[in-house]
């Protein structure tokens, strides 16, 4: 067996068993679990870019040439971009999701795994070392956006729900306001003497559901607040959408190159196109108070949907000039 | 009975400059190019109607062709949108993004700002009103007093030049689209087939070119799935003479075009053009065809209604099978002709080289042998350069406007004697929540660092000591002692 296949199970067995860790940390708060998860996440990474590497040196041919290499690339950048915003902004609560993604993605890429195949012409150029990791790298930003925004929504439709519950509730009982609690989230921030309060408490239903006991209430209120989601997810998409316009601008460059026209309207390029289109329209969304949040997560959402098909339904689907499915 | 001043009407000018200014209305549009785009993307673009109502159930097929989403990227509804869309960009611009990105420094309702600050400072006025705007001048914020009604203000920006960051964008968007019309307006492209041996003049260049040969490089390489024919390599080696009229030496590759005095030439594809002979009776019929086909193309066999067309090269007919084999090169080689009486297509036929097929009417016809050619793509583009230049500026102001956060923080120090109250809000260029930790640690740094040497008493409970949300929703904070 290669050193590169070993570092390939390596991978998949840290992303498979992080995952578990990871959703076990997302369901318990146990901060043990988070403690193991974080070099499981970190360990099947390194593993995934040195199996790249490894490809690489072995065979002599860049790894990114097919769609085995860039599913690597993809899950292995995932995790990177999901490590790197967890240092930061604490998001290790999204850890289970993107790892799960990753595993299912490098899981699916070994289906594509014909071994070490020589680039055709049209990929025997230098920008397929800077477009294909750019693009791989949007995506990647993009896939960690959409557990964020997937998270968004779902407390959201909690808040909603209990919202409901709490009405009928209330209308049954005749009891009057129910006493939110202060979030407790951003209690590791480490400064006692200044309280955040407000903007944070954007679910008091779920708040309160967690002051009855209730396990879903209580779960969710471990979670970052909605405002909190949905800068997150702001903060992510702001990564990926200039990779993805580094990545179309380098991807026309090199079609110059390659075919003599940088805009061709074939269907990767207008597939792309979509969305950063989509994307494109968060943003300037992004900037109107009343399409903040729910709306604007939902776009994260349906921009996601339109790179899974600009990345998988293109490539294996439909027939154009990206047809040797990097 | 109150009387209203009735609202002055707005002109047309005044309501175009509305609507296209209006951010909506631009997602709008947005929202339908993404629609076309996935048409585009979805249905297959350019081809002949019957490969439409091939694929396509009839339905499905007549509203491709009627609404011509065939060829949707030329519609005159795409093009529409993306002109719609650049007009946005404009009026956007200058109605919007360069007038708001510059607020005026005025007074503000420091309650009425979700993220405000409050804290009570024992000292000596102008000690606190010196240290606050130092603390905030060393952290690179630009301060700035005012004063309204006898009052001072203070007013600390952050990365105001960051404000212009959308405008950038929006200049990138301009300077891309003038070096896409440049190419409409003065540049040019077209394809030709140059069979080996064979001189072609560029029409809009004048430029000859003399295929000397064609070559290509198959590699046989061992899958899971099976042995594969995997291309490494496809090069022509042209004579080329330009406008200076000397002839010179050149190869064209895949990722390496060729430029001649500036329109560069791509390898596009190849193929194999096949020389046929026609025999009548076994006599030879002279021009017929007239010179190796390519393939595609196709000649009338003279005085029948029958037409003989060259649909596709096969490098290697598989001897065991006689059906063709995973190996393109030629080794073994046939062609697959189709036949046509009148329009009606009679069927396909594979006919290895060299061997003959009866056509009726005493008419044979023969593959004799091959011969290489190379397809070549030519452009001229005299907007690539600045094609390039509004994507770097594009991409400096998607930057700009993503990672940097114009922010204004808004002092307003009351009070008599030594006991002074300090209120602090702050507005970001996007919004509250955003700034929201950084405008905790920012003023948290300031109780604790310079306020804290005035001997400072903040309110130790806020207005919202219990952790409800504020009426309306707003927040605040507040500093304990």
């Amino acid at each position: 067996m290669n050193i590169d296949q070993v570092l390939l199970i390596t991978a998949l067995a840290a992303y498979i068993t992080g995952t578990i860790v990871f959703i076990g940390y997302f369901l318990s708060r146990n901060p043990v679990m988070r403690t193991i998860g974080i070099p499981l996440a970190a360990i099947g990474c390194v593993a995934q870019f040195g199996e790249l590497g490894a490809r690489w040196i072995i065979s002599g041919i860049w790894p990114l040439t097919n769609l085995y290499g860039s599913l690597s690339l993809f899950s292995a950048m995932g995790v990177l971009i999901f490590i790197a915003f967890a240092l930061k902004y604490n998001l290790w609560f999204t850890g289970g999701f993107v790892l799960l993604i990753a595993a299912i993605a490098l899981g699916y890429a070994t289906t594509w795994n014909e071994g070490y195949m020589p680039a055709v012409p049209a990929l025997q150029s230098y920008w397929i070392k800077v477009h294909v990791p750019l693009v791989i790298s949007s995506y990647a930003s993009f896939m960690v956006a959409f557990v964020v925004g997937a998270l968004y929504l779902v407390k959201y439709s909690f808040e909603k729900y209990f919202g409901r519950k709490q009405t009928v509730a209330a209308a049954m009982t005749s009891a009057g306001a129910v006493n939110v609690p202060v979030s407790e989230y951003n209690a590791d921030v480490g400064i006692s003497d200044v309280r955040v309060t407000g903007l944070r408490n954007d679910t008091p239903n779920i708040a309160a559901a967690a002051a009855r006991g209730d396990f879903w209430g209580m779960w969710l209120e471990t979670l970052p607040s909605l405002a909190k989601l949905d800068i997150l997810a702001y903060r992510i998409i702001a990564v990926g959408l200039p990779l993805l316009t580094i990545g179309i601008i380098t991807g026309a460059w090199w079609a110059k190159e390659a075919w003599g026209a940088y805009w061709q309207w074939d269907p990767k390029e207008t597939a792309a196109l979509l969305s950063w289109i989509v994307y494109a329209s968060y943003m300037h969304l992004h900037t109107r108070n009343v399409w903040r949040g729910y709306r604007c997560a939902w776009i994260n959402v349906i921009g996601f949907a339109t790179i899974i098909f600009c990345y998988l339904g293109v490539n294996i689907w439909i027939s154009g000039l990206h047809s040797y499915k990097v | 009975m109150a009387t209203h001043a009735a609202a002055p009407a707005r002109s047309l000018y005044d309501e175009f400059l509305a609507l296209f200014s209006n951010v909506l209305f631009a997602v709008s549009l947005f929202a339908v190019w993404g629609v076309l785009t996935l048409i585009g993307v979805v249905v297959d673009q350019g081809k002949d109607a019957a490969a439409y109502w091939n694929e396509y159930p009839a339905p499905v097929a007549r509203l491709i062709l009627r609404l011509h989403l065939d060829n949707i990227y030329h519609s005159p509804a795409y093009v529409g949108i993306i002109g719609l869309i650049l007009v946005s960009l404009a009026v956007c611009t200058f109605k919007r993004v360069i007038p708001a990105r510059l607020p005026p420094l005025r007074t503000v309702k420091i309650d009425a700002i979700p993220l405000n600050a409050s804290i009570d400072v024992h000292g000596e006025e102008g000690a606190v009103r010196a240290r606050i705007a130092d603390f905030f001048a060393s952290r690179g914020w630009q301060v700035r007093k005012r004063e309204f009604g006898g009052e001072e203000w203070m007013f600390a920006d952050r990365h105001n030049w960051a404000r212009r960051g959308v405008l950038v964008a929006h200049i990138g968007f301009v300077i891309i689209a003038m070096g896409t019309t440049i190419y409409w307006w003065k540049g040019f492209q077209g394809t030709t087939a140059i069979l080996t041996g064979q001189t072609i003049t560029v029409p809009e260049t004048g430029a000859r070119i003399r295929l000397e040969r064609f070559g290509y490089r198959f590699d046989p390489v061992q899958t899971k799935s099976g042995l594969v024919y995997q291309p490494i390599d496809y090069v022509s080696n042209v004579t080329v003479t330009g406008k200076d009229g000397v002839a010179r030496q050149a190869t064209i590759r895949v990722n390496d075009p060729l430029d001649v005095d500036g329109t560069l030439y791509y390898q596009a594809t190849y193929g194999y053009g096949i020389s046929f002979s026609l025999t009548k009776d076994g006599v030879p019929v002279p021009n017929a065809p007239n010179g190796p086909l390519k393939e595609g193309a196709g000649f009338q066999v003279a005085d029948t209604p029958r037409a003989i067309q060259y649909t596709r090269f096969i490098g290697t007919i598989d001897r065991a099978t006689g059906q063709p084999g995973a190996d393109p090169r030629p080794n073994n080689p046939a062609v697959v002709l189709s036949a046509f009486d009148g329009d009606q297509p009679l069927g396909d036929i594979l006919v290895p080289l060299g061997k003959s097929i009866d056509l009726g009417g005493g008419y044979k016809l023969t593959p004799a042998h091959y011969t290489l050619y190379s397809g070549l793509q030519y452009r001229y583009d005299p907007g690539v350069p600045l094609v390039g230049i509004g994507a770097f500026v594009l991409l400096s102001g998607l930057c700009i406007a993503f990672y940097l956060l114009p922010a204004r923080l808004y002092v307003r120090i009351t009070g008599t004697g030594r006991d002074w109250h300090v209120g602090l809000a702050a507005t970001t260029v996007k919004g509250y929540d955003i700034f929201e930790e950084q405008f905790h640690d920012l003023v948290t740094a300031l109780v604790s660092g310079p306020l804290g040497e005035c001997r400072l008493h903040t309110n130790a409970e806020g207005p919202d000591s219990a952790g409800a949300p504020r009426s309306g929703g707003r927040a605040g904070w507040a500093g304990a002692p």
